[in-house]
């Protein structure tokens, strides 16, 4: 029983999708803070260098995408792309040739 | 924004890491999921064998979070809340401390107006006569002295359910219920202190042993959405509802994220509540003369 305000439409996901140089020890440290601060801010790894979050609406999609962007280092590629939970959903995940379950949006509810 | 309530039920470990609430097992020290603490509203805590650190505790108060423990009746027992959930709060309080008698009475007729027209709606929602309660709502008086807030309790229980009456210490459904008031009297004194008002100064309820009078007053218009949530549950399943089993509880506690209508806005409840309660700071600034309240459709 989902609340209707509560749509596949409204709920947004975050990717974070970045390339940082690691070659000096500066470097590293810069795209170790970089990876911290995508945890701070409630990111998950899911892929090597490419972090989602989930959000419950556009607009705290937006302010979380601005966070990332206060927070960029100075050398390196960095991709922000928000989609909805629709096109998220139609994901097609692979751990060698088995399909996998995509992962949960979180729940409003939680139980542990 | 609508931010999510966490339940946590069995033993558990909660500690703070890097901004996020950390849930492990105690025993295989296995990480059953993290949750950033800026997205939680509620946090129950609903098992003897819960331990938190108290760097996690500050955390949750500095944002807002209303951390709840739950009693051998797995009742909501105390809530934890910040002292001050706003900037401005030594302005705000003293708005309200200044309140005057006149006010306060205007504000209690307007709470007990809205939560006997939520109730004839419900009433009505199950074909059921709500011509009394009707009558009721339109003659609620300043400050209600003629008690029609009681007079309509009291139609209500005897028709909403059948042979039942509604008791905290009675039969079941009365549990459920009790639970649900509390989960919603967790949200409405959250809410109240994200607006820098404080719980303890009600507008009608003055019990000297009550810290959360503020609240009371405020949640009785949204108590008919609690009874909603319960009667839907009984009707549904046909279970027995003498055990507050995890499923009922999960079914109630959706109670945050039910669709009221408020403002001519369809908002989820706990966003609700937050409109309520700004709207309420600003009866005390004289801003405005009505409180926001939710309408059930």
């Amino acid at each position: 029983m989902s609340a209707s305000r509560f749509s596949a439409y409204r709920i947004m996901w975050v990717l974070v999708l970045f390339d940082l140089p690691t070659e000096t020890k500066k470097e590293r440290k810069a795209a170790n803070l970089f990876r911290k601060n995508l945890i701070k801010d409630g990111f998950g790894m899911f892929q090597f260098s490419i972090y989602l979050r989930h959000c419950p609406s556009r607009e705290n999609a937006k302010v979380h995408t601005k966070r990332v962007k206060a927070n960029l280092p100075k050398h390196g590629k960095v991709c922000i792309l928000e989609i909805t939970d629709k096109q998220f959903g139609s994901m097609e995940l692979f751990h060698g040739v088995k399909e996998v379950n995509l992962p949960q949006p979180s729940q409003q509810l939680q139980l542990f | 924004m609508i931010k999510r309530t966490i339940y946590i039920g069995n033993p558990a470990y909660l500690k703070l890491q890097q901004q996020q609430l950390v849930v492990q097992e105690p025993q295989s020290k296995t990480i059953k999921g993290t949750v950033p603490i800026e997205d939680i509203a509620l946090l129950m805590l609903d098992h003897y064998q819960i331990t938190l650190s108290n760097q996690l505790l500050i955390q949750l108060q500095g944002n807002n979070v209303a951390v709840i423990s739950c009693d051998a009746q797995h009742l909501p027992f105390g809530v934890m809340l910040p002292l001050y959930g706003h900037t401005q709060y030594a302005e705000r309080v003293r708005h309200q401390m200044v309140a005057s008698e006149p006010l306060k009475k205007q504000l209690w007729k307007q709470t007990v107006t809205q939560k006997i027209a939520n109730q004839a709606t419900l009433l009505a929602l199950h074909y059921k006569n709500n011509d009394t309660m009707l009558q009721y709502q339109h003659d609620v008086k300043s400050g209600d002295t003629t008690n029609r807030e009681g007079m309509a309790a009291q139609y209500y229980w005897k028709h909403i359910l059948d042979n039942f009456a509604r008791h905290r210490e009675g039969d079941a459904p009365n549990n459920l219920l009790n639970f649900g008031y509390g989960v919603l009297r967790s949200i409405v004194a959250r809410a109240l202190v994200c607006s820098g008002l404080l719980p303890v100064l009600g507008i009608f309820h003055k019990n000297k042993y009550n810290p959360y009078a503020l609240a009371d007053d405020i949640m009785e218009p949204y108590r008919p959405f609690v009874d909603k949530l319960v009667i839907n549950y009984i009707n549904n399943t046909q279970q027995s509802t003498q055990q507050l089993t995890p499923k009922v509880k999960a079914h109630l506690l959706t109670i945050a994220t039910q669709d009221v209508f408020i403002d001519s806005l369809e908002r989820p409840l706990f966003v609700a509540v937050t409109t309520t309660t700004a709207s309420l700071y600003k009866c005390y600034t004289g801003e405005l003369r009505q409180i926001k309240y939710p309408e059930l459709d």
